[in-house]
């Protein structure tokens, strides 16, 4: 079962969960999307939410040396959404 | 093949404690397999009474950071280990420097091993990255 969908710029995509790392800093919020995303299957999407401004780095670097794919992210003030999906 | 990451640490202050769990969390979270040496001061930091404080007068100033650290979801030193631990982090402690600072192997936490140099540098030889924090 798919999560619902959601637009991220032009992009239309169904996220399956969401992670919350809000008030979480470097390495916290890398150190439990790695956790997360090994309960998720290939293919499905993962929100992750961080307000780190140090994320704004990580997670794309992150994503590139894990072979998961970045596949939109969003900033609203302080807070950075990103949408990965599992390889 | 697993890319590896080398650390060395030679320190056994707060900030020398922390530096190498938070790098090496993020690259065990990286699939990236990770080992670190403790030698010299750095070994009582893979002891079971380990307690780093910050270096010089600031050593007072320890517990408003690990105060902070627990806001930010880090935890106190302890915690932050077995997280390091529970990622799958290799921690070892130099053979030579436990003679020298008086640990034996019964005082280190579980899943620290004992290591020389020769077997370090194999596994340095081997990594990508290696650091040095002292």
């Amino acid at each position: 079962m798919r999560g619902y969908a959601i637009t991220v710029g032009e992009i239309l995509l169904e996220k399956d969960a969401t992670l919350d790392a809000k008030g979480l800093m470097c390495p916290m919020p890398i150190v439990q999307l790695a956790k997360k995303v090994k309960e998720l299957k290939s293919g499905q999407v993962l929100e992750l939410l961080a307000d780190d401004v140090g994320a704004k780095e990580d997670v794309p670097a992150w994503c590139s040396r894990t072979g998961n794919q970045l596949v939109g992210t969003e900033e609203d003030g302080k807070l950075f959404k990103f949408y990965i999906r599992i390889k | 093949m697993t890319e590896k990451m080398c650390m060395v640490v030679s320190e056994g202050t707060f900030d020398k404690a922390m530096m190498p769990l938070i790098m090496g969390t993020t690259a065990a979270a990286t699939g990236t397999e990770v080992h670190v040496f403790y030698t010299f001061f750095g070994t009582k930091l893979v002891t079971k009474k380990a307690n780093p404080k910050l270096p010089g007068i600031m050593r007072l100033f320890t517990g408003v950071f690990v105060k902070k650290m627990k806001g930010v979801g880090i935890g106190n030193y302890n915690e932050f280990m077995q997280q390091a631990i529970d990622l799958g982090v290799n921690f070892y402690a130099c053979s030579t420097t436990m003679n020298l600072m008086g640990v034996k192997e019964s005082d280190l936490l579980p899943g620290v091993k004992v290591l020389g140099a020769a077997a370090f540098l194999k596994l340095a030889s081997e990594s990508k990255t290696t650091l040095f924090i002292g």
